[in-house]
């Protein structure tokens, strides 16, 4: 090997010891100390600390509160603001949105369709929410959230058996994630909305919509939680229906252009290795 | 120095770069090609290539049909959901150290509340003769140059009304009152430029530049300022005013991926 071939290949894995760095306190959940870090790379702490001053002095990781201990940086978070933008539902749902928090007193999202998963791209958090804060940039597994199984019933029943299929492979479901999934799928079918009781607060339920596009393909869906909507309800309060015809007229005119920018891959293709969640049961 | 070392630190530069390029992205464009890259980040186009190469293996961007590189969706797995939202205090904090290296002179970060700016953090030097910056304090709109940029991003209506219900528009240091066309000439001339530049006092000379700072959807999180005594601080010299310029907008690339949590 040449000099020159031996030096790139160097960098190479001196990046490739930053990244997986990165990854490891990523996927942490808490902060995490250098020597960790290193325990679980089974790589020298003095290799691992140059790769975590490298990352911090980028901003992709930070200290937790001045510790020796680390986390996610801003640079991840503006990174994934970042990719929020380009989807044309979140640059379309905002004044909605709000108008509909302000209203409700609830806190109100848009996910949309991202291969076999629903992204949360646009939230508006209502007066009353306290704590349920519904996450810009959460990923879920179509069968694992109000907001994706609104996405799954409104998907062809060739689809819903591909993402079956996809779901096996990838994420397990329960036999209870699948029950639960044909009533959000027979409940989509029947009223183009879903509405679930909130496990945490009884009585209560969040409703979901299904956002469509001019041929009548799933885009999305927007979900409102919180006891505006009661437990047993069957429509939509008033406020919800506004938004969402505001919204998919909205999406009439944007959808000239692509409504995701992963929309041409082969939904098989796209693979996330989630973060780890806590509001999700799966 | 062993040999060694130096040879890590090089490979730990040029990750850094790979770094670099990756955070590019944060801007507002929806792709970017490797001259673009090279022109911006003043690295060699090699440089740029070989960083982009690494991303895409990594997943993290991906090459699109018209050759050009853009965020991939492995970026969702760079993120800690329990972690909180930055505000625009955080959002500002390593801009507020930065431009205090840069200029050696006292930093402020303001935003509106009604008709007042209230400072939410400063940075002071601690050279002689500074702006002092009370944190917390209510100044009327008017009387801040913090708060007339964040009054010139208002709609004019409502700036009449601010003038009706203000009037008379008191001024402290030195005191005295400020006419409403007074007011409009300074608005006039924040929009044209895009920026505040205020002088006041005497032997010293006081300067201060503030700059609006833009969240999503065009509303404003608030104001960042500099100041100095006129003789060692020139905003707007060839020695401090490009550079910073262009840290006050790579701080408005990030504000504008948040919505301003102001009224």
């Amino acid at each position: 090997m040449s000099a020159k071939k031996a030096a790139a290949r160097a960098v190479n894995t001196s990046a490739l010891h930053v990244f997986d760095a990165l990854r490891i306190v990523a996927s942490a959940g808490e902060p995490i100390g250098a020597s960790e870090i290193a325990r679980q790379l089974g790589l020298p702490a003095s290799t691992v600390y140059r790769s975590l001053i490298t990352l911090e002095e980028s901003e992709y990781i930070d200290r937790f509160q001045s510790s020796a201990r680390y986390e996610l940086g801003a640079m991840p978070r503006l990174l994934n603001r970042a990719l929020l933008r380009r989807f044309a539902l979140q640059r379309q749902s905002g004044a909605a949105l709000r108008a509909l928090a302000e209203e409700s007193g609830e806190s109100a999202s848009v996910s949309v369709r991202l291969g076999w998963y629903s992204l949360r791209v646009a939230v508006a958090y209502g007066s009353h929410d306290f704590y349920h804060r519904d996450r810009l940039g959460e990923a879920t597994p179509l069968h694992a959230s109000l907001s994706s199984r609104v996405i799954l019933g409104g998907l062809s029943q060739p689809d819903q058996q591909r993402y079956w299929a996809f779901a096996e492979k990838h994420f397990k479901p329960s036999v209870s994630d699948r029950q639960k999934s044909d009533a959000a799928i027979a409940s989509v079918r029947r009223s183009a909305l879903l509405i679930e009781p909130i496990a945490a607060s009884p009585e209560r339920a969040a409703v979901g919509a299904a956002l469509r596009g001019g041929q009548g393909e799933i885009l999305g869906s927007l979900t409102l939680h919180g006891p505006v909507v009661k437990a047993g309800a069957v429509a939509a309060p008033s406020a919800l229906t506004h938004a969402h015809k505001a919204i998919e007229t909205a999406m009439v005119g944007a959808l000239a252009r692509a409504p995701s920018p992963f929309a041409h891959l082969d939904p098989d293709d796209i693979v996330i290795s989630l973060p780890r969640n806590p509001r999700i049961e799966t | 120095m062993a040999p060694n070392e130096t040879t890590d630190r090089e490979h730990n530069k040029a990750t850094a770069r790979i770094l670099r390029v990756l955070s590019t992205f944060v801007a507002e464009a929806d792709d970017f090609g490797v001259s673009e890259l090279n022109q911006r980040l003043g690295m060699t186009k090699n440089m740029v290539h070989r960083a982009l190469t690494t991303l895409v293996e990594q997943g993290y961007l991906v090459r699109n049909k018209a050759g050009r590189y853009e965020l991939s969706y492995r970026i969702l797995e760079l993120q800690n959901l329990a972690q909180a939202e930055p505000d625009f205090r955080a959002l500002a904090a390593p801009f507020m150290r930065q431009l205090y290296e840069l200029t050696g002179e006292s930093v402020s970060l303001a935003v509106r509340a009604d008709d007042f700016t209230v400072f939410i953090d400063a940075v002071e030097t601690r050279k002689l003769g500074a702006w002092r910056t009370q944190i917390g304090a209510l100044r009327p709109l008017h009387a801040s140059t913090s708060g007339r940029v964040i009054l010139s991003s208002l709609r004019d209506e409502d700036i009449n009304a601010y003038i009706e219900r203000r009037t008379p528009m008191r001024l402290t240091r030195p005191t005295g009152v400020m006419k409403p066309a007074d007011l409009w000439r300074s608005i006039h001339a924040i929009r044209q430029r895009g920026y505040e530049i205020a002088r006041r006092g005497a032997n010293p000379v006081m300067v201060a530049a503030a700059f609006p700072i833009e969240g999503a959807e065009a509303s404003l999180h608030g104001a960042i300022a500099v100041g100095g005594p006129e003789e060692r601080f020139d905003p707007e010299g060839p020695q401090i005013g490009p550079s910073l310029h262009a840290l006050v907008d790579e701080l408005r690339a990030r504000t504008r991926l948040y919505a301003s949590e102001a009224a």
